[in-house]
């Protein structure tokens, strides 16, 4: 899931400065696992707005924030209380925001988060990263422990000279990714994955904005199918 | 004769590193680089050492020459990506730069840069077979080059790394990818450095130790304590501390001359690596005591 953190209430108080009325958007699955776009957080944003005079003309929790079309029609039931609201506030992440600019194209639309990583929840709101989408998966080579995300140099053949006593030279409290690897791999079994040299990595594959039309290509395998057939 | 060639004949070779200033004023640098002439098979020229900005050290390495100087241009993956990697190489080249020691580089949160985006594009592995390629004529594309180049490629290991087995395996890869000399991390025990040769002993390379010179007691701690794959034996920090602290200077050059002399008598391995870290002013010191001068 995207890991969120609410901005400092003061920073995004300055940033709203100009504007009065706000609607507020959260999001029923990663933002509210983060605490940062459920019901509770539309209500502490509230009394935040509300307590330094603003007006809150209405929130509500869509399933899906980034689910652009769902969240929309969801939307329209609230239609008068967006239309009063001056600026729209997206309590999700970056990809949330993003579709309520697409929703509303004359309305200005703010984010009340910062949004960390590709989180795993490791337990009840403890989240750690492990895995970046690099585009390239390596996990086949690397017993499913990803160096590309563990080791902060990505790197994708072996620890390096940092490593002390198994840990990162970044900082003690990370286990050296390529140790968890090696010792993994010896258990199973397979540590001569470990002796091959892995090639630089294709950043082409993670070139921006990645998109995925799966719609388009269907239409055109169709297509080609057809002029196949005729 | 060049590095290459003296490693290869046989000879024990000696190397010392200069580490770049911070600011365009080399007087200290062109000092150093006076004093070592003469007295070095080469001298490596760091790469913005623990991530701290400094010059790079291509411009000194051309300095080093200038001043009679063999430089080994020390290349880490830090701060560049397989472009400026390969361009720099190419420019190191035309320069008369013929030896390179690859690494991975410090991480960034060791320096003083700390918001920089860590690149690590490419990795010392692989990066040592895109030298190899464009020794070959060719970019690590496979496009054909306009003049090849003709580096002496080398590498570093650890060989106090703990655990030791997967950097034993990286060992392996380096020599695979291309690795033709390795410089050692510190080392202090001889006898456990001889474990380690044993090993390398396998493989068509050339190694020189590792020494970083004791200046203190204090010193010695902070390596075992902060630096990775640094062990320093307890009865070298009791000689220091016997040594008192006006005399603890003077032992770590002793101790530094006393390996050297042990590694090349017992032909342990086929050179050493002095790091002085800022005392390169003593390094003619410690060759000449280690009977080299």
């Amino acid at each position: 899931m995207i890991i969120t953190t609410r901005k400092d209430n003061k920073k995004l108080l300055e940033t709203l400065d100009r504007y009065k009325s706000f609607y507020l958007i959260g999001c029923s699955e990663c933002a509210s696992l983060c605490g940062t776009g459920n019901d509770e957080a539309i209500k502490d944003l509230t009394e935040t707005l509300t307590a330094a005079g603003k007006t809150v003309t209405g929130g509500m929790v869509p399933k899906t924030g980034c689910q652009t079309l769902g969240t929309k029609i969801e939307l329209k039931k609230d239609k008068e209380a967006c239309d009063n609201a001056e600026v729209i506030i997206v309590m999700s992440c970056g990809a949330g925001t993003q579709s309520a600019v697409e929703i509303f194209p004359d309305k200005p639309v703010y984010p009340s988060n910062d949004s960390l990583f590709l989180g795993n929840m490791t337990r009840f709101q403890v989240f750690d990263e492990r895995c970046s989408l690099c585009g390239d998966c390596v996990l086949d080579m690397t017993g499913s422990i990803c160096p590309v995300t563990n080791c902060p140099k990505g790197l994708l053949n072996g620890p390096c000279g940092g490593m002390k006593d198994g840990n990162c030279e970044v900082s003690a409290d990370i286990p050296c990714a390529w140790i968890r690897i090696y010792e993994r791999q010896k258990r199973l079994n397979e540590l001569e994955k470990m002796e091959e040299i892995a090639p630089p990595k294709d950043w082409s594959k993670s070139q921006k904005p990645h998109s995925l039309r799966m719609r388009e290509d269907k239409k055109k395998e169709k297509k080609a199918e057809k002029e196949k057939k005729q | 004769m060049s590095f290459k060639e003296t490693l290869q004949s046989g000879k024990f070779v000696v190397t010392a590193e200069v580490g770049p200033p911070k600011g365009t004023d080399i007087a200290t640098m062109l000092h150093d680089m006076h004093l070592l002439k003469g007295k070095l098979d080469a001298v490596n020229v760091t790469d913005n050492q623990s991530a701290v900005m400094r010059i790079n050290s291509l411009a000194v390495c051309k300095i080093a020459i200038e001043q009679g100087l063999e430089p080994i241009l020390q290349m880490t993956c830090r701060d560049r990506n397989r472009i400026a990697l390969q361009s720099d190489l190419l420019g190191a080249s035309i320069l008369g730069i013929h030896n390179v020691l690859i690494m991975t580089g410090d991480h960034v949160s060791a320096g003083d840069q700390k918001g920089a985006k860590p690149v690590y594009d490419m990795e010392s592995v692989q990066l040592l077979q895109v030298v190899d390629s464009l020794n070959n004529g060719k970019d690590m594309y496979g496009n054909a080059l306009k003049g090849a180049t003709d580096f002496f490629q080398g590498a570093v290991v650890t060989p106090e790394a703990n655990p030791l087995e997967p950097q034993l395996m990286k060992f392996k890869k380096k020599v695979k990818a291309g690795a033709q000399f390795f410089q050692t991390q510190a080392i202090y025990d001889i006898e456990k450095f001889k474990d380690f040769m044993s090993f390398a002993r396998n493989y068509p390379v050339k190694v020189l130790a590792g020494l970083v010179v004791l200046k203190s007691v204090g010193m010695a701690n902070f390596l075992n304590n902060n630096v990775p794959g640094i062990k320093v034996p307890q009865a070298l920090i009791d000689e220091l501390k016997a040594a008192g602290k006006e005399k603890a200077l003077d032992t770590g050059l002793n101790i530094a001359a006393r390996h050297i002399k042990q590694l090349k008598e017992e032909h342990i391995c086929d050179g050493v690596h002095i790091m002085a870290i800022g005392m390169e002013d003593k390094v003619p010191t410690i060759i000449q005591r280690a009977g080299l001068l």
